[in-house]
């Protein structure tokens, strides 16, 4: 028999098999992806039919990568287990990294409070109050020190969380720090966000400057660490398109928008004279594992494989790494909920489960009290073990992507792609990222997606267990981690001692050369390196950004 | 007095979390309320606006985790200006319940978590305001 009669005889068995379907009741559900793709009752060969395996499935480690970036996968390495955690002050911040790592973490990541997101130091009265609530304030080389005290940093790759408004002088901070201490910063592993899109739409930026400014910046530091080899093994940039898919935009959108965002970054290095493979690399990507189980494996499956046409086709990389697409994944905090919190857990394990079966190279899985505060050490050990149990206990690391080859999931990869590859297209039309941030057009499109989202639950069309489904009187949660109150006072004498100890008159003719450095529009690395190392804070260098670059009001619409 | 019920929805300090007030500003748009989008405010200009705009609420939207801190500065500067209760004030963000007593104590008339639905808000809007 041949495969077009083989064909034939399973489309017969199909309509015999649907008339017999018709004949029972199905619940009263949409049945449909959280993006909004119709799911069929069931999936057979012809929905895959028309794929070629060696030219669109392929093999771990090589084109098109549907199958994962490494040929070995977890059977080589596991991915990273990273906690995103920050509080009140470096040092309590650094007590807690020793707490994970002693207790099995294999990367660290510092989350920042607003005041260091937005370039402000904890001196400024506009902030007094939020210094080391959301997050660990990161303004001086000092606070780097204290930070990473007794850490072995030239072991373990360290993720900063910071964006391209204060992106520079942190990692330059950072770096400068790891030089005083003696290290080589050539073989410095670690990453920094850098997104412009987190800036501007995953939150709303306080008086930072205008989108063009902030890709330049962005650029600057890719630039710098990667393309001129500074800090050769530093990831310059992950789009971090979890924070705007947090929002309550859909699968197909957070690639698209982080696709697009890249595209704008690779387009600026091009034009500075570099090739693709010179820098893409060490481009990575932060993604969300959010609530459909399958639609995210198949969302990090057809990511792999545009990446990896885009590069090609697109850019016409030749370096086989320039193929790769390499994430971090971060369970979706916005699944959570305050109500019967330790529901959570079994939330983040699923989602957990999924970027492991989607491939992830690092993870951050969140912890059950994060509707409420930050992780209280008790929630975020369970966090850890959630992944922990993955990596010992239950066996899906065996082999490498056993989804592959589900007629329905290899569908689904198909069909997220095509759905990527159109609102890429949509968001170019709009002018790519940058203009379509000046425009409105981004706000827009956020706006909408969280106003569908909100109505979606208000209507009970998404369930939400403890919010619209299974609602229950329940006692107050007690056990509340609270962020260190004294902060704000610790650090304003930070600050003060820095700025006693410093040579403010040699730093003064570095910021003014900076100045300079900011008319020109060249690359800003050389002299923030000079500056922090200097003592200057991340206040005083985001003020000359404010000051040559111009604050800039995102155009938000309600 | 007539006319619909005028809300200012703020953001005290500098935090960017920005889907909780972007949602309820819109959800008590659609219901027919007037809505001023303040957006990032400090506490002064928060009341500032609230006298000019003769608002008839001011919605505080919070996730940093200094709501207890924000919330007093607001009510203290309305107690100056002899305005305590002159104003329904509401707060929301990523605040935990054992913090919503504490919120009332200090002043706010109710506190929304994470998972509040906007038709509550509403309907606690309208039985408050009497217009």
């Amino acid at each position: 028999m041949s495969q077009e009669e083989y064909y034939k005889k399973i489309e017969k068995k199909i309509k015999e098999w649907e008339e017999i379907y018709a004949k029972h009741k199905e619940r009263p559900e949409k049945f449909e992806t959280y993006s909004g793709i119709p799911v069929k009752p069931l999936y057979t060969p012809l929905d895959v039919k028309d794929k070629d395996y060696l030219k669109d499935i392929g093999f771990p480690g090589l084109p098109p990568f549907t199958r994962g970036v490494y040929p070995t996968m977890y059977r080589g390495r596991f991915w990273t287990i990273r906690l995103f955690s920050g509080h009140g002050t470096p040092e309590e911040t650094n007590k807690r990294w020793k707490f994970l790592y002693d207790h099995g973490e294999t990367g660290f990541s510092a989350a920042v409070d607003a005041l260091t997101f937005n370039g402000i130091d904890p001196d400024d009265p506009r902030a007094d109050l939020e210094v080391g609530t959301a997050g660990v304030p990161l303004y001086c080389i000092d606070s780097m020190f204290a930070l990473t005290d007794g850490l072995p940093i030239d072991k373990i790759s360290v993720a900063l969380v910071v964006e391209p408004f204060s992106s520079a002088p942190i990692c330059a901070m950072y770096f400068n720090m790891a030089q005083m201490k003696g290290y080589e910063i050539k073989s410095l592993m670690g990453t920094c966000q850098n997104d412009i899109c987190t800036q501007t739409i995953g939150y709303v930026p306080y008086k930072n400057v205008a989108p063009p400014h902030l890709l330049r910046l962005a650029c600057d530091l890719i630039e710098w660490c990667t393309a001129q080899k500074n800090v050769p093994k530093w990831h310059p940039i992950n789009f971090t398109t979890y924070n705007y898919r947090e929002g309550g935009i859909d699968a197909v959108q957070e690639i698209g928008f982080g696709f697009a965002n890249a595209i704008a970054h690779i387009d600026n290095l091009i034009e500075r004279g570099w090739t693709v493979d010179d820098f893409v690399n060490r481009l990575a990507f932060h993604l969300s594992a959010s609530k459909d189980f399958f639609e995210e494996i198949a969302k990090y499956r057809a990511a792999r494989r545009i990446w990896y046409k885009l590069m090609k086709d697109k850019y016409g990389a030749k370096d086989p790494r320039s193929f790769q697409f390499r994430f971090h994944i971060q369970t979706a905090g916005s699944s959570l909920t305050q109500q019967q919190p330790l529901v959570n857990v079994i939330r983040t394990a699923y989602q957990a489960l999924e970027a492991v079966l989607g491939g992830c190279q690092s993870m951050h899985t969140n912890s059950y009290d994060e509707a409420l505060c930050l992780p209280s050490e008790e929630a975020v050990l369970i966090a850890l073990r959630t992944q922990q149990v993955i990596q010992d206990e239950i066996r899906v690391c065996n082999t490498i992507d056993p989804l592959a080859g589900s007629y329905y999931v290899e569908w689904l990869t198909d069909e997220l792609e095509e759905r990527i590859w159109n609102y890429l297209g949509k968001i170019e039309s709009a002018g790519g990222v940058v203009k379509a941030l000046e425009s409105g057009w981004l706000y827009r499109e956020m706006r909408d997606a969280f106003k569908k989202r909100q109505s979606r639950i208000e209507s009970g069309e998404e369930k939400v267990i403890g919010v619209n489904r299974y609602v229950m009187e329940e006692e107050v949660f007690e056990n509340v981690f609270r962020t260190n109150p004294e902060a704000a006072k610790i650090e304003i004498e930070r600050i003060k001692k820095l700025k006693a100890r410093r040579d403010n008159r040699k730093l003064e003719e570095i910021l003014d050369k900076l100045r300079k450095v900011c008319e020109r529009e060249e690359n800003v690395l050389p002299v923030v390196m000079e500056a922090t190392r200097e003592g200057a804070t991340v206040g005083e260098i985001c003020d000359i950004y404010r000051e040559i670059f111009k604050v800039w009001e995102p155009p938000i619409v309600v | 007095m007539a006319g619909p019920i005028r809300v200012l929805m703020s953001k005290p300090g500098i935090d960017g979390h920005w889907r909780g007030i972007v949602v309820v500003s819109r959800g008590l748009r659609d219901a027919g309320m007037e809505v001023i989008f303040g957006g990032f405010q400090t506490c002064e200009q928060i009341v500032e606006t609230a006298i000019e705009e003769d608002v008839d609420m001011i919605g505080l939207s919070i996730h940093s985790g200094a709501h207890i801190g924000y919330t007093k500065r607001v009510v203290d500067l309305l107690k100056e200006k002899g305005l305590n209760g002159h104003f329904l004030l509401l707060v929301g963000g990523a605040i935990p319940s054992k913090d919503f007593e504490v919120l009332k104590e200090i002043g706010a008339a109710n506190v929304y978590g994470p998972g509040s639905l906007i038709k509550d808000i509403v309907a606690f809007i309208k039985e408050h305001v009497k217009k």
